[in-house]
């Protein structure tokens, strides 16, 4: 009985865990196969869902240095997280759309560490301006009223409620993401283009726009890990590079450009990760590397990866 | 010997021609690189010092020198061998944290810690090396990240006890060096003037020696061998040359000046702090480098330089300070790839153009 119920509350936590580890890898995972893109400014994007998020669903304390001297103070919509959760995702589609016109691609002909470095420096800005504009302290913030307190699941025991919604959630998400990718033609160019980039292009097919909209769609994925994500954490202006690299271990683990990948290999992490938090919690934060660690030595292409990316 | 300035330009003789020829000629000798990081140590604090408006301090310009080293190593993996390690501040934090432990338990002498923190720093690359080098290209910089903040968390939780965990380790106990001379003691005299103390010539001299031995890795054939892995991987694995091993020597010996840098940290500092492991140690090298300029060994100690400044001077008059430098760091990697030290470089150039040119 006991046992049943640490092992419920163990995979309900694990799921939770790994619901916004895949979110973010997602996006991460699919530029990395179809454009051999690493975007550290992916995490720039669930920075903003997380902040604009707030300041939609609830009220934003201005009070950073730049956000005091214009004299913001609080500033929020107040509209609630269901209207974050509806308007975020595509505010982040938007971003993700700019960021590829803008910033991803003036750089596809540039060398690697030009690409890493420049995404690596848009973050770095966004950080900061946040922190410029709503300070580097931590905030904590409530949860709407109906995912405040615990539902009751019976025998089983009881669950607080914003997990299940956020497993919820992101089940619904990947589920449309997946059929997007499985049944459309966007996602049949997007999954040749993971296989063989070159060859889809040499057959006619224009890759720039599906790649264009898969990188929105990965975007708009971060965005809403960024709302669910806000009334958990405590948050800080480096949460942003905080989930990134667990993400990417999500991806290394699972393999490039592969869905099913990000998904298993965010459900290990996870439950990695949350596994040593009850057993071994000096351990918590070291077991995910370990891991990905042994995954890289035993399969370097990740566990559902096909391609090599070697440019 | 002038015909070398003359042939360019195709003029006459000129005095300006015959000194930039001769100029060159001294650059080209092999003491050239010493003779100016020698120059550099002694003249540098006096004007840093003696700025107008925001003038540094001795402890920052020793600091510049110790962030200098990190960076020069740094950019033999990255501006030489075309490897971007998002990792490196693993190797400055174990350096660092070997060296103070090492200083408490068995000897504080100051260049022995150094050894131990380059020592440290150099068997953690070949482990992190390995496992990072396993795939290639853009997964590099990935797992690199990844690694580097496995240390931070290792040194945060199961070796918290022996670290010091969130609050840093505190207690590093300096020696004299070689027993005999106190890290503060001040010259007398001209000496005083240009040397100051015993710990600015120790840093100095290090700073020197990685200006040095830099220069002198990077002009050898096996630096050779790195910049054409930069140029062309596939090329140097066809002439028959094992890439991966030729990786592997640069990612460890840019680990072996991390090292030596925090070894000289930890002694400057007397305290390592558990930020020295986070990723934010490694990104605040990488925008050194790369603000310097990649291109060559001087670029990194630029970078340092502008990087510490505006951290610790700058900062005090402008509170978003890190975000000047982002901003400058994206500019520099988006429109001016060879950095500050381009700029240095082209005005060189110019100065060069002018003075063959002979404006009479």
């Amino acid at each position: 009985m006991s046992l049943l119920a640490t092992t419920i509350g163990f995979l309900i936590q694990t799921l939770a865990v790994a619901s916004i580890y895949i979110l973010v890898a997602i996006g991460l995972s699919i530029t990395l196969g179809t454009l051999k893109f690493v975007n550290f400014a992916h995490a720039a994007v669930y920075l903003a869902g997380i902040y604009i998020g707030l300041a939609v669903a609830l009220e934003l304390p201005f009070s950073g240095d730049i956000g005091r001297s214009i004299g913001l103070g609080e500033v929020g919509l107040g509209l609630g997280f269901l209207a974050a959760l509806a308007v975020i995702p595509i505010i982040s589609f938007g971003l993700g759309l700019l960021m590829e016109r803008f910033i991803a691609r003036p750089f596809y002909d540039r060398p690697d560490t030009d690409q890493i470095l420049v995404t690596f420096g848009v973050l770095l800005i966004v950080q900061e301006v946040i922190r410029g504009l709503v300070g580097g302290r931590s905030m904590t913030f409530t949860r709407p009223e109906w995912a405040q307190g615990a539902v009751g699941l019976g025998p089983l025991g009881t669950f607080a409620r914003w997990r299940l919604a956020i497993i919820a959630i992101t089940a619904v998400l990947v589920f449309v993401v997946y059929l997007y990718i499985e049944y459309t033609d966007v996602g049949l160019a997007v999954r040749a283009g993971t296989e063989d980039a070159e060859m889809v292009n040499l057959l006619g097919v224009r890759v720039t726009r599906p790649f264009l909209l898969i990188f929105g769609v990965g975007s708009g994925l971060a965005g809403a890990a960024g709302v669910v994500s806000g009334p958990v954490f405590s948050v800080v202006p480096e949460v942003g590079i905080g989930v990134l690299v667990p993400a990417f271990l999500v991806v290394v683990v699972g393999g490039v450009g592969s869905l099913v990948g990000s998904v298993v290999g965010g459900l290990l992490i996870g439950a990695v990760e949350v596994g040593l938090q009850m057993g071994a919690p000096t351990w918590a934060s070291v077991g995910i590397y370990a891991l990905a660690a042994v995954v890289i030595m035993l399969r370097p292409a990740g566990l559902f990866g096909v391609v090599e990316v070697d440019k | 010997m002038s015909d070398a300035a003359e042939a360019p330009t195709g003029q006459g003789h000129s005095e300006a021609g015959d000194l930039v020829a001769r100029w060159d000629a001294f650059r080209q000798r092999e003491a050239f690189p010493a003779i100016a990081a020698i120059a550099f140590v002694i003249l540098f604090p006096l004007v840093f010092t003696n700025l107008p408006a925001y003038n540094g301090y001795m402890s920052l310009v020793e600091l510049i020198y110790i962030w200098a080293i990190f960076a020069i190593g740094f950019n033999l993996l990255l501006g030489y061998t075309g490897l971007l390690s998002f990792g490196h501040a693993a190797f400055w934090g174990a350096g660092a944290y070997a060296a103070g432990l090492f200083s408490v338990a068995i000897s504080g002498d100051p260049l022995i810690m150094v050894v131990v923190a380059a020592v440290t720093a150099i068997v953690l690359a070949v482990f992190l090396g390995v496992l990072s080098l396993r795939r290639g290209g853009i997964y590099f910089a990935i797992l690199t990240l990844a690694f580097g903040q496995m240390m931070y968390y290792i040194a945060l939780g199961p070796l918290g006890a022996i670290t010091g965990g969130e609050d840093g380790f505190t207690g590093v106990s300096v020696d004299p060096l070689f027993g005999v001379l106190e890290m503060g003691a001040e010259f007398a005299g001209v000496l005083g003037v240009l040397l100051h103390d015993v710990g600015y010539v120790m840093f100095a001299s290090f700073f020197v020696l990685a200006i040095v031995g830099a220069v002198r890795i990077v002009r050898s054939p096996y630096g050779t061998i790195f910049r054409a892995i930069a140029e062309n991987e596939q090329r140097v694995e066809f002439l028959g040359l094992h890439v991966w091993r030729y990786k592997l020597a640069a990612f460890v010996l840019s680990a072996a000046f991390a090292g030596v840098a925090a070894g000289l940290h930890t002694v400057h500092a007397r305290y390592v702090a558990i930020a020295s492991l986070y990723w934010i140690t490694s990104g605040d090298i990488v925008i050194m480098a790369v603000l310097g300029g990649t291109s060559s060994v001087f670029g990194p100690i630029l970078g340092a330089l502008a990087f510490l400044y505006v951290e610790n001077i700058v900062s005090g008059e402008i509170a978003f300070w890190l975000l000047i430098l982002g901003v400058l760091f994206v500019t520099v990697v988006w429109l001016f790839p060879s950095g500050l030290w381009g700029l240095v470089s082209a005005m060189r150039t110019a100065v060069r153009r002018r003075l063959l040119e002979g404006r009479p």
